[in-house]
């Protein structure tokens, strides 16, 4: 890919960009100089081989379609008693008050009737629907037996039909509780976003997870630093029982995307 | 009563029950809808039903349902929308009893008047700017997007706001810009209407 051929495709886009903005602000199409642009595309052509590129010539060709005929209605409008210099109408906006425009309003508000209706079709369909429909009783007769007995399946065969983990639930809590001790042990302290970062989000969500519970059921306990709005994690050397009695505290901690992504980054 | 009489005093009643009940989400009834219920010639009985409501403070107002900004010669009746309006000024204590407080009506006046004078569209952004120099950011958010609801404004998926349907069918756009341009009422008193939203 030349230099110049990025050049060139850079510069079809400021003109996509240019129109469009012209397009949705609705300023004056004829900042658009559509000669000079259609010239350049004319320069441009033979020098196009890949598809991307026509492509972008034509979606080129198309947004100046779109200026012209936005010229087009521009001058017929300016060419008709109604056309007003918009400019005028925002300066008189600004220095007119809402008593006064609320009278302006009231002359050329003629607000539209309608009115609601239930039809004398609709209602005999309504009336046959009542006739037809079983009593509820009748219909919670008619709702099918359950088929076959009750049974017992293995915790293997839920496994199988992934509805139960292979491994238990305590048994993933117990080992993130063994690395968070070693990951304690080796460095003193665990910070909490440390701790869950994962390389994708969606582990780092799983992983917060299965911290929540890790305090939850006496593994870890949590220590926040409100100054530095730091936030620790230190093994419990023996499960502590959640005592009753005793209020619990809950902290939420936000793990949504945009915090991963941060904390990423300062990584 | 003679046939032709009976004939249209039947048309005349089933036009304003088209006119006044809402079939559709939004009122109105389109010109093919009536040439299909009253026959060929119904802009005739929209006429009579017209002279009709003129005596109860009503109108049909007739609008042209393209969203074209550039006002058309003629009006192609059976694409057109037709609607019953009230013919005459509102007063201040029916807009109140409505549920329109003074503030939100000057905000879609103001959204209108700016979205019209630059020929039928502007970014939403824009008109954000006019209205939070005298209203907050979430009252100005929260009007913008109740006058899309109701169809005053619409919106495209770029954010450039449109004069909407419920705007071309209610509100003398002429009218309001002049007035806003200063002229005495006593000059403007009676509404104008343009070749785009003429009645018949």
């Amino acid at each position: 890919m030349s230099r110049r051929n990025t050049e060139e495709r850079e510069r079809l886009l400021r003109i996509i960009g240019l129109c469009a903005s012209v397009e949705n602000r609705g300023s004056s199409p004829f900042e658009v100089e559509v000669r000079e642009i259609l010239e350049t595309l004319r320069k441009y052509l033979p020098n196009w081989r890949a598809l991307d590129d026509f492509v972008l010539d034509s979606e080129t060709l198309s947004q100046i379609a779109g200026i012209v005929r936005l010229q087009s209605d521009w001058v017929k409008r300016r060419s008709t008693s109604l056309f007003i210099d918009p400019l005028l109408i925002e300066v008189k906006l600004r220095v007119i008050n809402s008593q006064r425009l609320l009278d302006i309003f009231q002359k050329s508000w003629h607000p539209a009737v309608e009115m609601e209706m239930l039809s004398d079709m609709k209602l005999e369909q309504a009336i046959d629907y009542w006739n037809q429909l079983a009593s509820r009783d009748e219909r919670l007769l008619s709702l099918p037996e359950p088929q076959g007995g009750l049974g017992s399946l293995t915790h293997e065969e839920l496994a199988k039909r992934n509805i139960l983990s292979e491994t238990s639930f305590r048994g993933v809590l117990e080992s993130l509780w063994s690395e968070l001790k070693d990951v304690f042990q080796k460095e003193g302290k665990v910070e909490y976003w440390d701790f869950i970062r994962q390389k994708s989000y969606e582990n780092t969500v799983k992983r917060a997870y299965l911290v929540s519970f890790l305090i939850t059921y006496g593994y870890a306990t949590i220590r926040i630093n409100p100054l530095e709005e730091e936030v620790f994690l230190i093994p419990n050397s023996e499960i502590v029982e959640p005592t009753f009695g005793k209020q619990a505290l809950t902290i939420p901690i936000s793990v949504d995307r945009n915090a991963w992504k941060e904390k990423a980054n300062e990584r | 009563m003679t046939e032709d009489s009976a004939s249209i005093d039947r048309r005349l009643k089933r036009a304003s029950k088209l006119l006044f009940y809402k079939r559709h989400r939004q009122p109105g009834v389109k010109g093919w809808e009536l040439r299909r219920a009253l026959g060929g010639d119904y802009a005739r009985i929209i006429e009579l039903l017209n002279q009709r409501l003129d005596g109860l403070g009503l109108q049909v107002k007739i609008v042209n349902d393209s969203d074209s900004v550039v006002v058309q010669k003629e009006v192609d009746l059976d694409k057109a929308r037709f609607y019953v309006t009230l013919k005459g000024a509102v007063s201040t204590s029916d807009m109140v009893m409505s549920g329109w407080r003074v503030d939100d009506t000057a905000a879609l006046a103001v959204a209108l008047a700016l979205i019209i004078s630059r020929g039928g569209r502007l970014a939403r952004g824009e008109v954000e700017l006019l209205l939070k120099e005298k209203f907050s950011g979430w009252r100005v958010e929260s009007n913008l997007n109740r006058f899309i609801r109701q169809g005053y404004l619409v919106q495209d998926e770029q954010g450039v706001l449109f004069v909407g349907w419920r705007s071309r069918a209610e509100i003398d756009q002429n009218l309001l810009i002049k007035l806003i341009l200063g002229e005495p009422f006593d000059q403007v008193g009676k509404p104008t209407s343009t070749p785009h939203d003429s009645p018949i």
